[in-house]
């Protein structure tokens, strides 16, 4: 019954094809003595080309097990990740990823240029010393270029880290709470440094947080996810214009946007 | 005057030990072959440093080509280590062995495989050197933190790049840690295989020297083995601060 009529060729999606797809990604972790537990369960999420996604939700909801799917460094247990259309290893083995979490891992014993440049080190690159200096005056650390990490204060810290996640131009950004070990001020003046950075670089992004502003003022859309096994539960679009304000933090707008998510996270914490 | 007086708050245990002896050799009516006077025992430093320094130069450098093999030889050992499971299973327990047995024990042993001379004592310190230097490398190799690794990971780095870069450089403190341990060791295991197996070196100068009941010399060369271990340590221990401040 061998079919001899050539089959329509298959049906082209509409959408554009997503820069980063997660498509029925579970992931259960073993514990001791043969038990486990499961912090995701078929968890679909698809980031656009050049879109900021933030990922907010109850703590231990696998909201960072996610990113770090996404960045390589965990196999999902079903399902699959596939970043520009390639394996997250793959993606990372040409060097086409940059990433700033929560610890910043500069190394110690080098400057803040020589960590800016250290991306170029592991791709075996020549390092582009233009490139290097564009960064750090983007990231404002001009004249901190030789400076070592620890004489740097948190917030400089991080901002090296975002220097360095950037300086390779990779295809896809992904932060996982990098300003999360900061005070509340320093971080509110991160976050609309990030926007001004962003807004330069139209990297596609993904930000994980626990902080709903944070989320509705850098973000094209925010996924609030459930606590474990993390799912998506509500995926939320913002439409504030770029380059964003602070101004716009102070909006009724972004006031029932922030009520609306933190209902829904509240709701998660309590389930 | 003042610096004087600061100088001898600092010093004053020094200055204790040379009164300290001079009244145990006189309080106890001690002939010069029993134990000379502190002040003979300078007197005969500063009338023929010649006597000594070729000796101790001997010493210093032998001790010093030592403990860079054995050291070069236990980082060596650790890279290896941490590369390959297989090469682990058989050096971690050959160094294990190595470690036990009391290095003053192999000395004769290991003069009787290398000969008498030089090769054996620079042997004894190597393997002296070696193991602190192989356990700390390992441990500073595993030690690198996770967030680090994670990072040369998503960096698309290899193995290679992830040791030079970022593991090594990370060892260093604790490599410093082993420097800081063995490097009066290495100067003791100098002295005491110079002073059983050596044709030369302060503990073979101390050997004749004794052998000829020139007890002055044999008295100047411990008093300069003990200065020069001393000021050993404290270098090592300087060199320590400054490189683990330079590397974390």
């Amino acid at each position: 019954m061998a079919q001899t009529t050539p089959s329509p060729a298959p049906t082209l999606t509409v959408a554009p094809p997503a820069a980063v797809a997660l498509s029925g990604v579970g992931k259960t972790f073993e514990l001791s003595r043969g038990r486990a537990v499961s912090a995701l369960e078929d968890l679909d999420l698809h980031v656009a080309e050049g879109e900021f996604v933030a990922i907010v939700g109850p703590s231990g909801c696998g909201k960072s097990t996610v990113l770090r799917m996404v960045a390589g460094l965990e196999r999902p247990s079903t399902g699959t990740v596939v970043v520009e259309g390639r394996s997250p290893r793959e993606l990372a083995r040409s060097h086409r990823l940059g990433v700033a979490f929560q610890e910043h891992a500069l190394l110690p014993w080098s400057s803040i240029r020589g960590n800016v440049a250290l991306p170029f080190h592991l791709a075996g690159r020549p390092v582009d010393a233009a490139r290097v200096d564009e960064l750090v005056r983007l990231v404002g650390l001009e004249g901190f270029e030789s400076a070592r990490p620890r004489q740097l204060s948190g917030g400089m810290r991080q901002r090296a880290a975002i220097a360095r996640a950037l300086v390779l131009r990779p295809d896809v950004l992904l932060l996982d709470e990098p300003f999360g070990a900061l005070d509340a001020v320093t971080r509110r003046r991160m976050n609309r440094e990030l926007a001004r950075i962003w807004s330069e670089e139209r990297i596609t992004t993904v930000l994980v947080t626990h902080d709903v502003e944070e989320a509705l003022f850098l973000a094209d859309r925010v996924v609030v996810m459930t606590g474990r096994p993390g799912r998506v539960r509500h995926v939320h679009r913002v439409d504030f214009p770029r380059p964003r304000e602070a101004a716009i933090t102070r909006s009724p707008e972004f006031h029932e946007a922030v009520d609306l998510l933190t209902g829904l996270l509240d709701a998660e914490g309590t389930a | 005057m003042r610096r004087a007086l600061g100088a001898l708050a600092h010093y004053w245990p020094i200055a204790a030990v040379f009164v300290g002896w001079d009244l145990w050799v006189v309080l106890n009516g001690y002939t010069t072959v029993v134990a000379p006077r502190p002040g003979l025992v300078l007197a005969d430093i500063a009338a023929e440093p010649g006597a000594y320094a070729g000796d101790l130069l001997r010493t210093l450098l032998t001790s010093l080509v030592g403990l860079v093999l054995g050291m070069g030889v236990g980082i060596l050992a650790a890279i290896a280590v941490w590369s390959s499971a297989a090469v682990s299973g058989v050096v971690t327990p050959a160094a294990l062995v190595l470690r036990s047995v009391p290095v003053t024990a192999m000395i004769p042993v290991i003069a009787r495989v290398a000969g008498y001379g030089d090769s054996s004592i620079l042997l004894i310190i190597v393997v002296v050197s070696f193991f602190p230097a192989f356990v700390l490398t390992v441990s500073g190799l595993a030690a690198t933190p996770a967030a680090g690794r994670d990072l040369f990971g998503v960096l698309g780095a290899g193995r290679l790049r992830t040791l030079v870069r970022l593991q090594l450089p990370h060892a260093v403190p604790h490599v410093m840690v082993a420097f800081r341990l063995t490097a009066p060791s290495a100067v003791l295991a100098a002295l005491l295989a110079e002073y059983l197996v050596g044709t030369g070196g302060l503990g073979h100068l101390f050997s004749t020297a004794r052998s000829y009941m020139e007890l002055e010399r044999a008295w100047g060369t411990a008093l300069l083995a003990t200065v020069v271990s001393v000021l050993v340590f404290v270098l090592a221990r300087g060199a320590e601060r400054r490189v683990g401040a330079r590397f974390s």
